[in-house]
């Protein structure tokens, strides 16, 4: 996309404003990955001395494990109930509403989103043991971390699904019907058609927040639950960052930078399929 | 489609109103019809209208004054909060929008943007499971009297506005229905082409004998196209009838004025077949004139120079030309009478350029008294 054009004195200032900022973000997961690939002086020459360490620790193996169980987990479920969510917030929104009322759907979205996770976490927790407390069940362990998880993705995967349905002209679902389809071909040959983008943005952005999610997730886990994030954590405050950890790190970069490609490449591909499919 | 137990039920409605069905075919019949959104918003306020199988009907009024909510009615996306719609001589209260005898051309396009031109085209056609080749052919088609057929390919997004706009008259068009509405369907267009598809949406709708309610705010088109037109204002349809009626004779000053310039003025009757008007005494063709307003459309005021006037005829008016507009095929004078009052007359160009009058020229307006209108109120 073309911006306006800037003269080159306005560009200069805006790069020299912008570089420090570009610096700082992308300068310490540089500074990760490359002391991941450090061996120790004793190991010269292997670069993948501390991967292969992490794939000889059990420990690790298995909290890698749980985290992808978990996020995969919750996000599809997480991805379904959002999806139903946006579709039924736009559906059944009020359009005459004023005030408060036509901001109600932005809101129940919202709230979860910006709430901070520690509160959400420890509120979670408090739940949780009450239901526990109350009825025996719901003992604090990956399902406990699976509900909370669903919970947090699901208003994300929704605001994608919400956002995308706003910006379609409303007199579109009237033209499917206009042009003889029923509610059941309507939501087949056109909503779902038209929302899958958004579908498919909201399931990879809930496994991305839910596979380096840890505030709430150490709130909710239980003895044996322990993810990724949670093992980095007691790791360090154990023994401080050890080489082990940059190499653990960096593989999580990898795999939210992987998601994020994946995205990208989707929906692009989608676009070109778009313009080069031939009339029907 | 349809449930197996609607369609039957449809087919039962058929099988008993027969001929009688066939006979009303693409007839709209509207009674009674409102649509109130707020107490001070009433959108449509009582529309009793009966427009004919196969006419061409254009909607006029202003930005705002219910056009569109009427169509939606029509097509079943509002409800009426009073009065009856039949289609083709049935009942449209039960019948939900996509088994209505009706395509929409929306006036914000609504084209469908994970689907090519081409599929856009073909999606009523899908919807009824017409069978490919059928499918394809009609499609095509309609592309190529629409003038898209190149882009068919393409998305909506990669259209321009008019573009966009034949793609959204194509995929009305194409499931060639009982009855079709369009709401303002030429607007993005330039001239050139609009005048095309002016010509080509008349020739269709002719050939295949479908209703067309057709909304514009481009009374130059509404005049061309239409059979009947149906001038609207706050939510209430003021005057119905031929164009010609409508356009010469209109029944307010609202209809008068929003059907191109004219020259109104209260007038106050006087016996012998006189009124009294801000221009003077003036003859009117009709006997006994009521109290109330009096019109001259300005291209019916005859305009004569200097000494040009016939003798003899009645109301002859002497002014000076105080502005006048080149508009190519005609020019636009505005001229200040004797006693002061204006007066708008369009001239045909039709002398030599250097013929036309110009400003501070004198003349003689001749306004003929079968050529001025008493609207009444
Ligand atoms: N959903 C709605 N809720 C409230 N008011 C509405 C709604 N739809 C339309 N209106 C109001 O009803 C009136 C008629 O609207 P409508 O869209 O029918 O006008 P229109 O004649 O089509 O105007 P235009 O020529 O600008 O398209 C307007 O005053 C509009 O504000
Ligand atoms: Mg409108």
């Amino acid at each position: 996309m073309m911006g306006i054009s800037l003269g080159k004195s306005t560009r200069r200032s805006l790069l020299a404003m912008s570089l420090p900022v570009y610096v700082l973000l992308y300068a310490p997961l540089l500074l990760i990955a490359i002391f991941s690939f450090a061996p120790p002086p004793l190991a010269r020459g292997q670069t993948f001395y501390w991967y292969a360490d992490l794939l000889h620790s059990p420990e690790v193996i298995a909290a890698f494990r749980r985290s992808l169980t978990l996020a995969i987990g919750s996000s599809v479920l997480g991805t379904a109930l959002g999806t139903l969510m946006g579709f039924g917030l736009y559906r059944y929104r009020d359009r005459r509403a004023r005030g408060f009322a036509s901001a109600l759907p932005s809101l129940i979205i919202y709230t979860p989103i910006i709430m901070p996770s520690l509160v959400f976490g420890i509120s979670e927790l408090i739940f949780f043991s009450f239901i526990h407390g109350a009825t025996g069940l719901l003992g604090a362990g990956l399902l406990t971390m699976g509900i909370a998880h669903v919970t947090f993705e699901a208003p994300f995967v929704a605001l994608v699904v919400f956002a995308r349905l706003s910006g379609l002209d409303p007199n579109m679902f009237e033209a499917s019907h206009d042009l003889y389809a029923d509610a059941r071909q309507s939501f087949l040959h056109l909503t779902v058609p038209v929302i899958r983008p958004a579908i498919i943005g909201g399931f990879l952005l809930a496994f991305t927040l839910s596979i380096d999610d840890f505030t709430i997730s150490f709130f909710t886990a239980g003895p044996g639950s322990t993810t990724l994030p949670i093992y980095i954590y007691s790791a360090v405050a154990r023994k401080g960052v050890s080489p082990d950890i940059n190499a653990l790190a960096t593989l999580m970069i990898a795999t939210v930078i992987g998601t994020g490609l994946l995205q990208y490449a989707f929906t692009r591909n989608r676009t070109r399929k778009l313009v080069a499919r031939p009339g029907d | 489609m349809a449930g197996p137990l609607v369609s039957a039920a449809m087919k039962a409605q058929h099988a008993a109103s027969g001929p009688e069905v066939a006979e009303r075919r693409g007839q709209i019949v509207l009674e009674d019809i409102s649509r109130v959104f707020a107490a001070d918003a009433i959108a449509v306020d009582r529309v009793n209208l009966v427009i004919h199988p196969g006419e061409f009907f254009t909607l006029l009024g202003p930005s705002g004054c219910g056009k569109t909510t009427l169509l939606r009615m029509i097509a079943g996306f509002e409800t009426p909060d009073s009065g009856r719609i039949l289609v083709s001589g049935r009942e449209m209260q039960a019948v939900p929008a996509h088994h209505r005898p009706v395509n929409t051309v929306f006036q914000s396009y609504a084209l469908f943007p994970h689907l090519s031109v081409a599929e856009n085209v073909g999606f009523g056609l899908r919807m009824r499971r017409i069978a490919r080749a059928e499918r394809r052919t009609r499609t095509r088609r309609i592309m190529e009297l629409l003038q898209i057929d190149a882009f068919a390919g393409r998305n909506p997004a990669q259209l321009s506005g008019g573009q966009r706009q034949r793609v959204a008259l194509a995929r009305a068009l194409v499931n060639e229905p009982e009855v079709v509405l369009l709401d303002e369907p030429l607007s993005a267009l330039d001239a050139k082409l609009r005048a095309e598809l002016q010509v080509e949406l008349m020739r269709m709708q002719k050939r295949l004998g479908m209703t067309f309610i057709f909304v514009t705010h481009d009374q130059h088109e509404a005049l061309v196209m239409s059979d009947r037109i149906g001038v609207m204002q706050r939510g209430r349809l003021l005057q119905v009838g031929p164009v010609l009626d409508v356009y010469e004779r209109p029944s307010s000053v609202f209809v008068a004025e929003f059907l191109g310039l004219s020259n109104i003025w209260p007038v106050t009757p006087l016996p012998g077949g006189l009124i009294e008007t801000p221009l003077g005494r003036l003859a009117i063709g009709a006997p006994d004139p009521a109290r109330g307003t009096a019109m001259i459309r300005p291209e019916k005021i005859w305009m004569y120079g200097e000494g040009g006037a016939p003798a003899g005829r009645a109301n002859l008016l002497g002014g000076i030309v105080r502005e006048a507009i080149y508009m190519g095929a005609s020019t636009q004078y505005r001229v200040e009478l004797e006693n002061g009052a204006p007066l708008l007359v369009y001239d045909t160009n039709n002398q030599a350029a250097e013929r036309s009058w110009r400003p501070g020229e004198a003349v003689t307006c001749e306004l003929k008294p079968e050529n001025i209108v008493l609207i009444g109120a």
